[in-house]
């Protein structure tokens, strides 16, 4: 999966610049909620218990300050983004301890098998383990500035 | 959506979880990528206290599905059967059913109304 392809599939409306919550688990309501204002999900409720016990087999908080909250469920129609912020940072029981500053949650039809989002989560990883492309989507104020960082160009 | 159709969903998609987390080359692709696949024991406790909550008749028959099919519950969300792609009687859209887990006539697995 190339950085282009990556870009595509990036939404203006599934990305919060400034997240609320400060703790794990309303951060990953807080995200959920939003796909369920946009129209992207019927039911968060199956969702974010997805996430949570996505959770509790083992954090995706990576370190750095990224986590990678993601999952499959009967309830999602689509591979879904959602790139989220927090300027303040958030414990996400991250491998290094350090608080995650920047959210990719990843979801996907249980239909699809782990290959759909796998090779997008590989490319995501290995996007924000250059340190400058990191720090760039920690400043990210808005889509446009995002889809520099990521490859797309903006909208 | 009645509760124990809720339940039977957050059974199927903790139960998808578990099998990734056992699959070798899933796993393997987690590791690679940094994460750690820790708690594998504490889903499968998760799973079973969860599947108790479902009467019992209906968990079995679940089981028996999941034991054939990756999916033994899906939605509705056109005229077929999203698992074995067979055409739905058009009974199934009354909203007499709405409310009701169905049968898809052809394969078997259950199906509900989102």
């Amino acid at each position: 999966m190339k950085h282009n392809s990556i870009a595509s599939l990036f939404e203006e409306r599934f990305c919060i610049f400034n997240l609320r919550s400060r703790k794990k688990s309303s951060v990953l309501q807080e995200m959920v909620r939003h796909l369920k204002a946009e129209g992207r999900i019927t039911d968060e409720h199956f969702i974010l218990e997805m996430l949570k016990n996505r959770e509790s087999l083992g954090s995706t908080g990576l370190g750095n300050g990224v986590a990678f909250p993601h999952g499959r469920s009967i309830a999602i129609n689509g591979l879904t983004v959602l790139f989220a912020r927090s300027a303040a940072g958030v414990d996400f029981e991250s491998l290094d301890g350090k608080p995650a500053h920047i959210f990719f949650l990843i979801l996907a039809p249980s239909e699809k098998g782990a290959e759909a989002y796998l090779a997008l989560l590989s490319e995501l990883i290995s996007l924000v383990q250059k340190p400058d492309k990191l720090e760039a989507m920690r400043e990210a104020r808005d889509f446009e500035s995002l889809m520099k960082i990521i490859g797309g160009g903006g909208s | 959506m009645r509760e124990e159709f809720r339940l039977l969903i957050a059974l199927q998609d903790l139960d998808i979880m578990i099998r990734e987390a056992r699959e070798q080359s899933t796993s393997e692709q987690y590791r690679d990528m940094g994460f750690k696949l820790t708690g594998l024991d504490e889903l499968v406790e998760a799973r079973e206290k969860l599947a108790k909550k479902i009467p019992k008749a209906l968990r079995n028959r679940y089981e028996k599905l999941a034991a054939h099919y990756k999916l033994a519950i899906l939605p509705v969300t056109g005229d077929k059967c999203l698992g074995c792609f067979v055409k739905l009687p058009t009974s199934f859209f009354s909203s007499a059913y709405s409310s009701e887990l169905l049968t898809c006539e052809n394969c078997g697995r259950l199906l509900y109304i989102p």
